[in-house]
């Protein structure tokens, strides 16, 4: 089912949560919305849910106006990052809630309910953990649980808040995979929240990046990490060394370096450049910045050095191992610094 | 010795000690003597001094008007409880001290309070007069007292676990298709019933042993309304220190069996709860 966010504001007290955002779900596709803490991405999904009225705007469900509609009729299911599971409960009587809740006539019968759980259990890979309750499981099987209990009421949208927010690094990556996987199966309009900009970039079909209530840059990951539509975005999505320099004749200078600037002359404008997007060199070019090598970290297969120049904070280069052992690069060393890509932004 | 456990907290042996020593002293001690004093009556005089008419009369009062006061607070002391924390209003703090007030204030100036109001001439009294509905002097009264006194105990279990409770588990719910009401019973109240139910167990308890505020209220009537602890206090006043003994060991004895059914209870629905993360 596809969904319109129609020019949807929502204040809470003086602060602005969302600000006239404009936003359309396509049907079947797996969309994250990407942020910092409060930038308004959980009161986004919390209002797509129906958890939240926004103050100004509208929603619409496959063209229908939902802006009224109470979640319990919403049909969507929402996953928390905390799980919210029924502390009471079984594992199995969990995911059976949402059908045993259901008026006399449309509730499923007790054979179908067990059908329907056990099929939801082995979907999600946890059919043996149906008697457990779950202050008995793992927070990755927690989630899992959380995952089929949301999808037993068989909703038209999937919203997920920080899934994996609360797991440990290797579930996550694992849990991330898996979810892709099944949204590879089930193609449910699915939409889901989060802070990590490399989670973003693996699962999802198109990422929203956002800031401060607004959208900042709409589109797929190779888009939105490859061509930056803000210099927010390109800060957020990974390291990012900055230089200050001003554009002149469309070209903005940084020590000997120059950039070519799409944006027009300005006294004042910022240089971005990715860690890994530069060369080290021990010949001085002339279109080099020199610097003077003086930490290195050696972080599994990169290592990171940073880099001592004149005029600026320190500058992060990112290596390949065997790149850092073939240069014997030493800290202390005199080094120049190729920047291959970089981004001129005018200074706000 | 074998439960001695390493433990980064120093003083075990000292705190524990000191609290077994407390305890013996101050609940075990006095206990005991109740005990050991009722056992120079031989069985027949103990048995018949515990089942005479009057006093089988009281058990059916006290037992009875508790159980009422005690089911009463919970069902209006649950209301209470979820009116402070759901909702924010204007004197929201002033309510919230007011329910301590039965704590605080001496039960015989409840008693007296409460009789002179709903006493057939009294302020509340006179409009129930006509319909023929005694309040004070009745076992009526005796319920009235008995739930103005154990009111707090309610109220103050479970409003923290109230506060406690994730908004998270009602919006699932919500989310999942459960009316309000569903989310009230298949949510809300299995989460709070160990609450409930010791808030439930210490108004009992409170009210079985309540003499103060219940004796100006009573009317004291042999077999109508007659508390037990009465019948303590009147065995006591004609020097039958046997026969009051023994009446009190029937009720220490009914207390502890109850409370312990209770706490059985309670420790069921806490396991099928499991640990909190």
């Amino acid at each position: 089912m596809s969904i319109a966010i129609n020019a949807i504001s929502k204040r809470f007290g003086d602060f602005v949560a969302l600000d006239n955002l404009q936003l359309d779900i396509a049907s079947g596709e797996l969309l994250a919305l990407l942020g910092p803490s409060g930038c308004g991405k959980t009161t986004l999904l919390r209002i797509i849910a129906g958890l939240e009225t926004p103050d100004q705007g509208q929603i619409l469900f496959h063209g229908e106006d939902a802006t009224d509609t109470h979640v319990r009729e919403r049909q969507v299911g929402f996953v928390f990052q905390h799980y919210a599971l029924f502390r009471h409960m079984t594992v199995f009587e969990n995911v059976a809630f949402g059908l045993r809740v259901r008026p006399k006539k449309t509730r499923p019968s007790e054979t179908e309910i067990k059908r329907k759980v056990h099929e939801l259990l082995s979907l999600v890979q946890l059919d043996w953990l149906a008697d457990r309750y779950p202050a008995q499981l793992s927070g990755g099987q927690r989630q899992r649980i959380a995952l089929a209990r949301a999808l037993a009421v068989e909703p038209k949208v999937l919203l997920l808040d920080e899934p994996f927010g609360a797991l440990d690094t290797k579930v996550r990556k694992e849990l991330r995979r898996w979810l892709r996987r099944l949204h590879d199966e089930m193609h449910i309009t699915s939409v889901f929240v989060t802070h990590d900009q490399e989670e973003a970039l693996e699962v999802a079909d198109r990422v929203v990046v956002m800031n401060k209530g607004k959208i900042e840059q709409i589109g797929t990951p190779e888009q939105v990490y490859d061509a930056p539509a803000t210099p927010f975005v390109y800060q957020f999505l990974g390291d990012v060394n900055l230089f200050h320099s001003r554009v002149h004749d469309g070209w903005a200078e940084v020590g000997a370096a120059r950039f070519a600037a799409e944006a027009g002359d300005s006294d004042k404008a910022v240089v971005y450049v990715r860690p890994h997007e530069i060369e080290l060199s021990r010949v001085a070019t002339d279109k080099a910045i020199a610097g003077v090598i003086s930490h290195s970290r050696l972080l599994g297969a990169t290592v990171r050095l940073e880099v001592d120049v004149k005029d600026a904070e320190v500058v992060e280069v990112e290596l390949t191992r065997e790149r850092y052992q073939e240069g014997g690069w030493q800290v202390g060393e005199p080094v120049w610094l190729n920047p291959r890509e970089a981004r001129v932004y005018p200074a706000a | 010795m074998a439960f001695k456990q390493h433990s980064v907290l120093p003083g075990f042996k000292l705190s524990l000690g000191y609290t077994l020593l407390y305890l013996s002293l101050i609940v075990l001690l006095p206990l005991a003597a109740l005990i050991i004093k009722t056992s120079h009556l031989d069985w027949a005089a103990f048995w018949s001094i515990v089942t005479e008419p009057r006093v089988m009369a009281s058990y059916k009062v006290t037992f009875g008007t508790s159980l009422l006061a005690a089911l009463i607070n919970l069902v209006f002391g649950l209301l209470i409880a979820w009116v402070l924390v759901r909702y924010p209003f204007p004197g929201k703090r002033l309510v919230d001290a007011l329910v301590d007030l039965p704590f605080a204030l001496p039960t015989a100036v409840a008693g007296i309070a409460l009789a002179t109001i709903y006493a057939p001439n009294g302020w509340i009294g006179q409009w129930f007069e006509p319909l023929g509905l005694k309040i004070a002097f009745t076992p009526l009264g005796i319920v009235l007292a008995l739930t103005f006194i154990t009111l707090p105990f309610v109220v103050r279990t479970v409003q923290p676990v109230l506060q406690d409770l994730e908004k998270e588990l009602e919006e699932a719910a919500a989310s999942l298709g459960a009316t309000r009401g569903q989310v009230f019973y298949k949510i809300i109240v299995p989460t709070i019933l160990p609450a409930l139910l010791t808030g439930f167990a210490m108004a009992f308890a409170r009210a079985i042993g309540e003499y103060g505020s219940v004796i100006f209220i009573a009317g004291n009537m042999p077999y109508v309304s007659e508390i037990t602890p009465l019948m303590i206090i009147s065995k006591l006043e004609q020097y039958d220190y046997l026969g009051a003994t023994a009446i009190a060991c029937v009720m220490l004895a009914v207390s502890f069996a109850l409370l312990l059914v209770i706490n059985g209870l309670q420790w069921w629905t806490a396991k099928r709860l499991g640990r909190r993360k």
